[in-house]
């Protein structure tokens, strides 16, 4: 009888309905991926496990979010301009869906920033006109949103590492920035294990390069 | 016992439940062509069960879902595939073929004979900074004769595009004609563009076959199309060699406005830089324009720009007639100019496009005592309706209305000429494919001085071959009214006219460009008749007719590449053009001056990280121009002698307090060579003075301090 009992309520785990942990479960395991990745094709492959999701759910922001992110990796592992700005397009349409769900939202905000300098470093001479002032008022209204957000002031560091020295750009214009940034990610909490929580690693790096270069 | 009959049962329950609820679906994904498409999702709607196509376009994938599916598949840049699918166990197998998604980046783009520069397409053969980094003066129609299909005409300012004449092309800000879009002529000296480069954020150039919305401009028309919202408040100084000058630009939310204002003074530049020409006068000039653009909701946008400008020299010009005897040559001028344009998107798929502009031109010419002058007042308006179809094909309707008055008078003798010119086109953009596309226009037009009217069918189409390369074709009808010298003397003419067959190949990849043109142009009723006998002495009074005619053929070959040589762009464009014309007051059909068979621009320009520099040299060649020579009964056979330039311009960005700051420096001619342009005769044929550039070499040295930016970020 007790054998009965074990087997019946296995069975029931076996046909499963596991609809509240089905999402985190496919967040979850998609993220670990994102880690993986190396090329573009890697790239997309895990952005259209999140957009499955994103669609299937309906109504949460987050796998469009992901799905945006990973398209703006994809665009940094190409090589090829057109496909660059191909990826990007998709990019905005994904973090638009993402931004009508959830309206100011520093993350979005900050992945906004992130598309539009996305956009300018494909040809910079000739977009910093056009995307400059979109990228900039992107990133502060993320800031403005959630002043403990870590990532907009990294991915400003980020630019303004590359920017010349003229244009009052360089490694030691971007250590400030990164510095403040770096302070953030050591206080920063994720609401929980699907939010946004990346680029600690990546402002070490930076910030080991710029001291490297003294 | 039991237990084994227990386990068999719950063994058999959960394998045919497991069996039932699965279903394997695979496949192959392909685009049109069959070339298999990696990276496409392959999923059931509103579930979570899908996969990613692998690298030859197969996909596998199981799911529990039963009933009735929906199986989808979507890629970037090609539609979405839906299809439905029964999920009952069974194995599905589908070969899945995507259709490319007709975006405006991916189309094939209708481009015979023209050359656009806009940061907005993909595939553009120019950037708006080429347009200042090319050549020695960052002037429009400097940067623009580096391209095939322009004529190097040294002496002359204006366009000279496959053997036709400055007035053969047109000028057109924001959709409309601009009557002077150069500063006053100066005989054999050549005058800049009025309109700075950095007004404009598209450059359209158009060698030929241009569409049905322009007319009046027998080779080519130039389309500018000057900036939206300006992107920042911003003041700025501009501090030349030559003149200095500044600009405040005020950015509110949806508004902008830009005030400049600038004078330039030649003279403390002619005291350093030697000039061949004998100045009483160096040219002054001042200027001031101011630009609003007010966005209306969503997506209408209002343009208003004006400008004013004066200016005034003087020269003496030897005589040849009397070797001790100089001419004295005094020129005063001013330009008011006006434009104001409003588009805006009516309903779902109606565009509307309206603008009037007025412009007063007046200029003095004396000569000694003789007293020559012109005034020219210029309105148009025109209006633009455009109606979206399927798959970014479309449709405009149009109309345009200009009106001229133009007095000119010499000592005691004065002309007038009243203008109407109206003009209405329909033309439509058909994408057949995303590889075909097609444009058909038909312009007609009336004007009251002639009192003649015509119909001018224009046709336009693009075939891509393949991911990078098209080939394309145009032919049309261009009419245009004898110039304004021959129409203040007699209204008897008609419209002078130009037939154009283009076919060209172009490959545009990432990184490089190339195409070759080929082109025929016939010329039929150009105006003839005698109405100034300089510089043609000698020669036999010619009635007023429309009896002129004319044809140009010729190769235009274009490269551009950046990817070869690091950091570095440059471009080579040769022309070769055969074209031979019989108006004015010609005695035969010969070769004109502003042509010659073979022309060459090569273009380089590098980016120099460590001093934050842009260094660029152009190098143009052009084989002998004709000349008229009154000792020589072969008419216009005499040929000067090849033309060699070599220029040099490098733009350094910096800081200087803090603020961000542009220099730019460029010298032309740097090998010294005495290019000659052709000569000029004594009335007795006897003798001659040859047309040289104004100096040796021309240098030219700007600052521009942008304050209060450190970064443009």
């Amino acid at each position: 009888m007790k054998i009965l009992i074990i087997v019946l309520f296995s069975l029931m785990f076996l046909t499963g309905n596991y609809d509240d942990n089905k999402y985190e479960t496919a967040m979850k395991q998609n993220l670990e991926k994102i880690g993986e990745c190396k090329t573009a094709n890697d790239y997309i492959n895990v952005a259209n496990n999140f957009e499955r999701i994103a669609l299937a759910e309906n109504d949460k922001w987050l796998p469009y979010y992901y799905d945006s992110f990973l398209y703006v990796l994809a665009n940094f592992a190409d090589s090829s301009r057109t496909q660059k700005d191909i990826y990007l397009d998709k990019a905005v349409e994904s973090v638009n869906m993402a931004d009508s769900l959830e309206p100011d939202n520093s993350e979005i905000y900050t992945l906004k920033g992130m598309i539009s300098q996305a956009r300018m470093q494909i040809d910079p001479m000739n977009r910093w006109q056009k995307y400059g002032a979109e990228t900039n008022n992107s990133f502060k209204k993320a800031i403005e949103i959630d002043s403990l957000n870590p990532r907009p002031e990294y991915l400003i560091g980020v630019g303004v590492f590359y920017t010349p020295q003229q244009f009052g750009g360089g490694p030691a214009n971007a250590k400030p920035i990164l510095e403040s940034s770096q302070k953030k990610y050591e206080k920063f909490v994720p609401a929980n294990a699907l939010m946004p929580n990346w680029g600690k690693e990546q402002v070490e790096h930076y910030l080991n390069r710029i001291n490297q270069q003294k | 016992m039991f237990i084994k009959y227990l386990f068999t049962i719950v063994y058999l329950i959960i394998f045919s439940s497991i069996i039932s609820g699965q279903t394997k679906i695979s496949g192959l994904v392909t685009d049109q062509k069959k070339q298999p498409l990696p990276g496409a999702n392959v999923y059931l709607k509103d579930t979570y069960d899908g996969v990613s196509s692998n690298s030859d376009g197969t996909f596998s994938f199981t799911t529990d879902e039963t009933r009735e599916g929906i199986l989808v598949i979507s890629f970037v840049s090609y539609k979405t595939h839906s299809q439905p699918v029964t999920l009952d166990g069974k194995d599905k197998y589908f070969e899945i073929v995507l259709e490319e998604e007709t975006s405006e980046l991916d189309a094939v783009v209708i481009s015979a004979g023209s050359f656009e520069a806009s940061d907005e397409k993909k595939s553009i053969i120019l950037r708006p900074l080429d347009i200042v980094t090319t050549g020695a003066d960052a002037d429009i129609y400097s940067a623009l004769g580096t391209l095939p299909g322009t004529q190097q005409v040294g002496e002359s300012e204006g366009l000279f595009v496959r053997g036709g004449s400055a007035s053969e092309t047109k000028t057109v800000v924001d959709e409309m004609v601009v009557q002077n879009p150069f500063y006053s002529s100066v005989p054999d000296i050549p005058s800049r563009g009025r309109f700075s480069p950095m007004l404009f954020k598209g450059t359209f150039f158009s060698t030929g076959g241009y569409s049905a919305q322009y007319g009046q401009a027998l080779s080519s028309v130039l389309v500018l199309n000057t900036e939206d919202l300006a992107p920042r408040t911003q003041t700025a100084i501009n501090l030349m060699a030559v003149g200095f000058g500044g600009s405040h630009v005020q950015r509110w939310e949806n508004s902008s406005l830009a005030i400049e204002a600038g004078y330039y003074n030649l003279e403390p530049y002619f005291a350093i830089q030697k000039q061949r020409i004998d100045w009483k006068k160096a040219p002054e000039s001042f200027e001031g324009s101011a630009n609003f653009r007010q966005k209306i909701f969503n997506n209408g946008m209002l343009k208003a720009f004006t400008s004013y400008s004066s200016g005034g020299l003087s020269l003496n010009i030897q005589n040849l007639d009397n070797i001790s005897q100089k001419d004295f040559y005094h020129q005063k001028s001013s330009n008011f100019f006006f434009n104001t344009n409003y588009r805006d998107i009516l309903w779902d798929d109606w565009t509307l496009f309206t603008g009037y502009s007025y412009s007063i031109d007046k200029v003095n010419n004396d000569i000694n005592s003789d007293k020559a002058k012109q005034d020219d007042i210029f309105q148009t308006g025109k209006i633009t309706i455009t109606k979206n179809l399927f798959s970014n094909s479309f449709i405009k309707f149009g109309a345009e209305i200009q009106n001229l008055h133009a007095t000119s008078s010499y000592n005691e003798y004065a002309g007038k000429l009243y203008e109407t010119y109206i003009a209405g086109y329909i033309e439509s953009d058909i994408f057949i494919t995303n590889d075909i596309a097609a444009r058909v226009g038909i312009r007609s037009e009336y004007s009251k001085a002639l009192d003649k009217s015509n119909i001018a069918p224009r046709v336009s189409l693009a075939y891509r071959l393949g991911k990078y390369d098209q080939l394309n074709f145009a032919y049309g009808q261009f009419y245009q009214t004898p110039s304004q010298d021959f129409l203040i003397q007699s209204k008897d003419f008609g419209f002078e006219q130009a037939t154009h067959y283009i076919f060209n190949y172009q490959y545009i990849g990432s990184n490089r460009t190339f195409r070759i043109e080929a082109y025929y142009k016939n010329y039929d009723d150009l105006a003839k008749g005698t109405v100034y006998t300089y510089p043609y002495f000698n020669l036999p009074e010619v009635p007023f007719s429309n009896n002129g005619s004319g044809y140009a053929k010729g190769i235009d070959v274009f490269w551009r590449d950046d990817e070869t040589f690091r950091y570095v762009d440059y471009w080579i464009s040769y022309s070769y053009l055969d074209t031979k014309r019989d108006y004015k007051n010609y005695p035969a059909l010969a070769a004109p001056p502003f042509s010659t068979p073979h022309t060459m621009s090569i273009v380089a320009k590098r980016w120099f990280q460590d001093i934050t520099s842009y260094i660029g040299l152009t190098y143009t060649f052009a084989t002998g121009r004709p000349y008229f020579n009154p000792n020589n009964p072969d008419f216009l056979g005499d040929r000067a002698k090849n033309f060699n330039n070599l220029s040099f311009n490098i733009t350094h960005v910096t800081s200087v307090f803090n603020n961000f700051t542009v220099i730019f420096f460029s010298i032309d001619n740097i090998l010294g060579i005495n290019n000659v342009y052709g000569y000029n005769y004594s009335s007795d044929g006897k003798i001659r003075a040859p047309v040289l550039s104004p100096a040796l070499r021309t240098a030219f040295l700007g600052m521009f301090i942008s304050l209060g930016e450190t970064n443009p970020y």
